[in-house]
């Protein structure tokens, strides 16, 4: 496992540099910072899930969905992801940023978000041995 | 001679039930649906802000003429009357309006069917607005296509709610351990 996850570890923070690089050029081509909000709204994407979790795992331990708190965080987390993909086509629509640096900081985000995604997958084992 | 009813459900509250809708993704069924519902709201969202923001930016054609018309607050009454809806329904706990016997008093579940159906009137009311709104502000003062914009984006902002809601109560009623429906 450590050298496979020393591999992931690299390739992830890679893509993750990646696409803070593409969101950063977004906005830094055309000196219109508001792109920046993408990178800011994936970074909390993950957030409410991480914070509802153990909040429905206190009771119902052996029920794993079921219980309010999970689905309200899950619904956030929908509506964080959504917005991080609606908020650069919206400000293109209304030609406040430029549709390149629309589809620019929308790969970035997506990258950002896979590469979030992608290493709570891959090292999701080792934190369940502690607990 | 009318056939029997053999399934006859004493709980239910149509006479003619609606199909049992699932949403069809196997074991992670709740799951999903929630994220389909958070995502749908989202999408309503924003697609009202869309038409806000255009509004916000909106440049006229041609430099002697004004810009016609701006999403006002008129505009957003409907989307604030779909959401208190949405949040009535999704706050009023599901076992109560089932309204089994030897749980909890009747009061309860007169009470919780009153505030189901004053926040279903809200969304209801909401959509309806929408469409008002669209057809009052820009289709009879004949504005061009891009004010009228606007207004569809209002009428689809409030679908997307009422969509977002029903998925997302589909998705909790649906729980697969004990296997009960709520069936309307």
């Amino acid at each position: 496992m450590a050298a496979a996850g020393l591999k992931t570890v690299i390739l992830l923070s890679f893509v993750l540099a990646v696409g803070f690089l593409l969101i950063i050029l977004s906005c830094a081509l055309w000196s219109n910072w508001l792109p920046l909000l993408v990178a800011l709204t994936f970074v909390l994407a993950p957030l409410p899930n991480a914070l509802f979790s153990h909040c429905g795992s206190e009771e119902f331990s052996t029920l794993e969905d079921g219980s309010g708190p999970l689905d309200l965080g899950r619904f956030i987390t929908a509506i964080v992801v959504v917005t991080g993909f609606a908020l650069p086509l919206v400000l293109a629509h209304s030609d406040i940023i430029r549709p390149a640096a629309c589809a620019m900081s929308i790969i970035g985000g997506g990258l950002v978000y896979g590469t979030i995604l992608a290493y709570s997958a891959a090292f999701k084992q080792d934190d369940s041995e502690f607990d | 001679m009318s056939l029997p009813r053999a399934d006859y459900d004493p709980r239910r509250v149509c006479v003619n039930p609606c199909p049992n809708l699932t949403l069809g993704v196997g074991r992670n069924k709740r799951t999903a649906g929630v994220y389909l519902a958070g995502a749908l709201f989202a999408i309503a969202v924003w697609t009202f802000l869309d038409a806000a923001i255009l509004s916000a930016h909106a440049k006229p054609a041609h430099d002697t003429e004004p810009v016609l018309v701006h999403v006002t607050f008129v505009d957003w009454v409907p989307g604030i009357c779909s959401l208190l809806g949405m949040l009535v329904v999704n706050l009023i706990d599901k076992d109560r309006v089932r309204g089994e016997d030897g749980f909890g008093d009747s009061k309860a579940v007169w009470r919780a069917r009153l505030f189901l159906f004053i926040s279903f009137a809200l969304m209801a009311g909401g959509l309806a607005g929408s469409v008002c709104v669209l057809i009052l502000k820009y289709i009879l003062n004949d504005y061009p296509e891009m004010y009228k914009y606007y207004g569809y984006c209002n009428v689809s902002q409030n679908i997307g709610f009422m969509l977002s809601a029903v998925v997302l109560w589909i998705s909790q009623s649906s729980s697969g351990e004990y296997e009960y429906n709520l069936t309307i």
